[in-house]
Order: structure tokens, then C-alpha cells, then sequence
């Protein structure tokens, strides 16, 4: 399952879709919204995808994933639109036969989802919103952040 | 000959959602980046990938009839 949705993330769903006799271990992961970053309290954050090019880079890590650890199977699901503090805006989950390689492949998984899946996300902070650039280590302040305050 | 262009994130609020624009055969994606840059000099400081028919490109990826190309700010999966 490899999926950008509107909906809540529901971790069952993703643990069901790699499900596998085979598999000794399921690694997951979800990555939720925080209530600060750079020292700014953030209401809630909003992500935009190319969503058909998103579901199609997400099938290709794992493709990858698994011609580097023998897997099993590999679920993702990506958030879009607003998604609230404390709810989860990208899910994973990897069977394998043993549980190192299902925890060495979601992670890289996860670090590889965040470099070149296209989605971007908007952070909506007390006064201001701001798209952020994850790769930069935090938001392209000074002129997003002024053309935010400008709208 | 036409190509499509699409947009995102702090781009697409520049831009717009989507355009079309006309080039000639043979023109690089850099080349027609550069064209958009010239008429907003502001786009230079953004730093952006490619995407070609929803496929990553390097910029020296020359058009075709038609093509889709995708202008990306720096993704931002995940949290």
C-alpha cells in the first residue's frame, strides 16, 4: 500500500498490508506533527503532494529497500491537507524475517521519504504560516516568512 | 513547440498551479527555468528540482512535445 490521503493515518491498516507468514518482525513508524519548531509554537502543520508522482517515488523506495535488506513487504502513506499537533502525517511499516533488517529499512525509508518524495509542508505557527524546506534543517525563514505575513 | 509546467508549495503560490509555455525543439529544462527566472528575478534565489512527465530530470534534460515539467521547491516529507 503506498498512498497520499486526505485521511487520518491508521497504523492497523498499515501493519495489515504487510502482513506475512514469513515475516518474524514488523517495524513501524509514524511521523507526528510537534507542537514547536525553532522555538515557534506551531498550531498544526499542512502538506501538499504531486500526489501521483508521490505514490510512485514511495513504490520505488521500496523497491529499493528491498533490494537492499531482505524484506518482506513495505507500506507508506503520506498526510495531506491540514493535519492537527499530535496526529500523524506519514506512516510506514516493513515486514521481514528478522527484525534488524525491518528497523534498518524503515529508517532508511523514512530518511529517503523526506529527501525526494514530492510533498512540501506548510507550518502554521502563532502569527504566521511558512513553507518549510526540510533538507535545510528548518523553515527558508526570512522571505517566506514575509510573504506568509503579507497574505 | 508547447510544453505544461506545474508548480508547488511556496512556488505554486508564486506562480500559479500550472502553465504552458512555448519553446523551441531542443530546449533544455534549465534553459526554460532560466526564461521563467528572467521575468521574476525573485524565482532566482529559490533553490529547485525538475520533474519531467512526474519523473526527477537533471536540468540539462532537453523537452520534448508536450512534456510535463514539474518545478519543486525542496521537499519537506514527514515531519
Amino acid at each position: 500500500m503506498f498512498r497520499i490521503t486526505r485521511s487520518p493515518i491508521l497504523l492497523a491498516r498499515l501493519v495489515r498490508a504487510v502482513g506475512d507468514p514469513a515475516a518474524g518482525a514488523v517495524v513501524t513508524f509514524l511521523g507526528t506533527t510537534r507542537n514547536e519548531n525553532a522555538g515557534r509554537r506551531v498550531v498544526r502543520l499542512e502538506y501538499e503532494a504531486f500526489t501521483r508522482m508521490a505514490e510512485r517515488e514511495m513504490r520505488a523506495l521500496a523497491a529499493e529497500a528491498k533490494r537492499r535488506w531482505p524484506l518482506r513487504k513495505v507500506a507508506m502513506a503520506h498526510r495531506i491537507g491540514l493535519v492537527p499537533v499530535g496526529q500523524a502525517s506519514v506512516g510506514i511499516a516493513v515486514s521481514a524475517g528478522h527484525r534488524a533488517e525491518a528497523f534498518a529499512a524503515c529508517h532508511w525509508l523514512i530518511d529517503r521519504l523526506k529527501e525526494i518524495v514530492p510533498i512540501w509542508k506548510r507550518e502554521h505557527f502563532r502569527g504566521g504560516k511558512v513553507w518549510i524546506g526540510a533538507q535545510q534543517g528548518g523553515p527558508r525563514p526570512r522571505r517566506a516568512a514575509r510573504r506568509a505575513a503579507r497574505r | 513547440m508547447r510544453v505544461r509546467l506545474r508548480f508547488f508549495a511556496a512556488l505554486r503560490e508564486q506562480m500559479g498551479p500550472s502553465g504552458e509555455r512555448t519553446v523551441r525543439p531542443g530546449t533544455t529544462v534549465e534553459a526554460l527555468w532560466r526564461s521563467l527566472v528572467a521575468e521574476r528575478p525573485e524565482l532566482a534565489a529559490v533553490p529547485v528540482r525538475f520533474a519531467v512527465n512526474e519523473a526527477y530530470v537533471e536540468a540539462s534534460q532537453p523537452l520534448a512535445e508536450g512534456d510535463e515539467v514539474a518545478v519543486f521547491p525542496p521537499v519537506s516529507g514527514g515531519v
